[in-house]
């Protein structure tokens, strides 16, 4: 456990950015707050205000969710590969940490620490900048808004977790990549998967393998929730504190998350690549 | 005491390319053991090998465990520096020794802050700020804080200038080497380490051309400065390797029979440089 305390405090050393980036963001948002013009104290009705509001934090919150998607992806690309490059991989392995727990670290880094942190900073600075919202439109409350704030909380904490179960193949993909590759991983990540496609299509005109690559990459909404489109209505519903302790829950298909079968299937796949990630790693010293 | 290291027909192919030709070895503990061998002869491999950092084929034991695959178990009482500078540029010093201290059990923190402040090296810098002699003895201080009974180190001042050198030799023999360590060096600088040995492993085109402890050689090798008219009964005697020197040509004998060379000229143990040197060509001529 000491071990990869270690490892994961590691990783935040070398990965800086992992805090920068969405301090800038959520910097970015502040700055927004305390110089923009507040455009949303001028609708009329407090049930249209409330609304306006819900959704301005909700695509807030889209906003550092897409970054730490794209920089997730990255961290899990990079991070068996970046040592390599430098050669510093002879070093780490002088330690005695085996190659499972540093392939673990960084996968627990790449799907939950730098997850957590996004949702922390997010947090934080989406309460500062309601704050000041509403403090110059005089209007309090016009994004202060304790039940829809609670639900953005349970959906951040849902949504780590479930996109951490349904991305696995992916990461998988990633680190197998990673400890793989001796130069453009980018490359490596993108251009089998999309060759494997274009045989399919060309040999035996199917496009198995590219439903597959579609249903996993964009298919994490679908999968993870009831009716997405749905989503800030659901937040008006709940007009007292108790129906939205309820309610809270209610976009969230968990229920079908856990027993659709593409769930467990992925996420087997994703523990295979990872297995494959770790001999790979054991294996080799250098890029 | 059973060897440190043992080694039976341990081999490794890369592609048709034999890097090693099921070469055969031990490590006795307590020992300081140089292997030597030109650029790609491979030594690099064996240590590899050695360490669990890749595959193999053959026996091999290192503290009585099969290497690969048990890396991680090995390195609890094995630690190696392989080549310089392999310290990433972004980490600190204080976090390099944060980090050993929190995943190495015999790891002695008091140690490394000793040595490094011995080496005047402040641990807020980043390692990328530091020289490549800096970066070493960063990376000596951390490894000589491990309490461990192998030491590997793969051409560990390549690239160094001379002081940066002599400085790294001169902490390791005498602030690290005791009765209850070993070391085995790799390198293809001989002068550099020879003062340094007790034994020396000599390896060429994947196969080990000589293995003998440096008090031996005396004993076993002799190198004879002979006249141009003494050659050619010089040769009766077998030299495996001969070459130029100022007028005359220096013989080297294996097994020699001292009284007779004497005869040809002062005999004298060669030098592990000269040794090496002489083993290799006849290696290769053959």
């Amino acid at each position: 456990m000491k071990t990869y305390l270690c490892l994961v405090r590691r990783e935040f050393w070398e990965n800086r950015a992992i805090w920068i980036m969405p301090c800038c963001i959520g910097g970015a948002l502040v700055i927004a707050a305390l110089s923009g013009h507040v455009e949303i104290a001028q609708a009329d009705l407090p049930e249209q205000n409330r609304s306006v509001a819900a959704m301005a934090l909700f695509a807030f919150g889209a906003v550092f969710y897409i970054a730490l998607s794209i920089y997730s992806c990255w961290y899990l690309l990079e991070c068996l590969y970046a040592d390599r490059k430098d050669r510093s991989v002879l070093f780490w392995k002088s330690m005695p940490v085996s190659d499972t727990a540093t392939v673990l670290s960084k996968l627990f880094v790449g799907l939950i620490a730098i997850p957590a942190v996004y949702f922390a900073v997010a947090d934080l600075s989406t309460l500062l900048m309601a704050g000041i919202v509403s403090a110059r439109t005089s209007l309090a409350g016009a994004l202060w808004q304790p039940k829809f704030w609670l639900q953005l909380q349970v959906l951040w904490v849902y949504a780590i977790l479930t996109s951490a179960i349904w991305y696995l193949p992916v990461c998988g993909w990633l680190l197998v990549v990673s400890a793989w590759a001796k130069r453009a991983v980018v490359l490596w990540a993108i251009l089998p998967p999309l060759a494997a496609i274009l045989v399919e299509r060309l040999f035996t005109g199917t496009h198995v393998i590219a439903n597959m690559v579609n249903g996993r990459l964009f298919g994490y909404r679908h999968a993870a929730f009831y009716d997405p489109t749905q989503h800030h209505e659901w937040s008006m519903r709940a007009g007292d504190p108790a129906a939205a302790l309820a309610g809270v829950g209610s976009p969230l298909g968990l229920g079908s998350f856990l027993s659709n079968p593409e769930t467990w299937i992925g996420a087997l796949c994703g523990a295979g690549l990872i297995a494959v990630a770790v001999q790979l790693r054991m294996r080799r010293a250098e890029a | 005491m059973p060897p440190l290291i043992q080694a039976r027909g341990l081999a490794k192919r890369f592609g048709k390319q034999i890097a090693l030709d099921h070469v055969d070895f031990a490590v006795e503990p307590g020992r300081i053991v140089g292997l030597i061998g030109p650029n790609g002869a491979g030594k690099t491999t064996a240590l590899r090998a050695i360490l669990g950092l890749a595959s193999y084929e053959g026996e091999l034991e290192v503290l009585g465990r099969e290497p690969f695959g048990a890396r991680a178990l090995l390195m609890r009482e094995a630690t190696f520096i392989a080549d310089v500078a392999v310290l990433p540029a972004w980490l600190r010093v204080e976090q390099a020794v944060e980090f050993v201290a929190g995943v190495h059990p015999r790891f002695r923190r008091e140690r490394a802050q000793e040595l490094l402040a011995k080496a005047e090296i402040a641990g807020a810098r980043r390692i990328g700020a530091l020289s490549k002699g800096m970066r070493t003895m960063v990376h000596l201080a951390l490894t000589m804080a491990i309490d461990a009974r192998l030491l590997v180190l793969d051409e560990p001042t390549l690239g160094l200038d001379i002081l940066a050198r002599r400085g790294f030799y001169d902490a390791l023999v005498n602030d690290y080497m005791d009765e209850t360590r070993t070391i085995l060096i790799t390198t293809h600088q001989v002068e550099e380490v020879e003062n340094l040995l007790t034994d020396v492993i000599f390896i060429d085109r994947g196969r080990i051309v000589l293995d003998c402890s440096v008090e031996d050689i005396g004993a076993r090798y002799a190198a004879v400065a002979v006249a141009e008219d003494k050659v050619i009964a010089a040769r009766a005697e077998h030299p495996f390797y001969e070459r130029p020197m100022l007028g005359k040509k220096v013989l080297y004998f294996e097994q020699p029979d001292f009284d007779k060379l004497a005869a040809f000229g002062e005999v004298v143990a060669p030098t592990v440089a000269d040794l090496f040197v002489a083993k290799v060509s006849e290696g290769r001529a053959a």
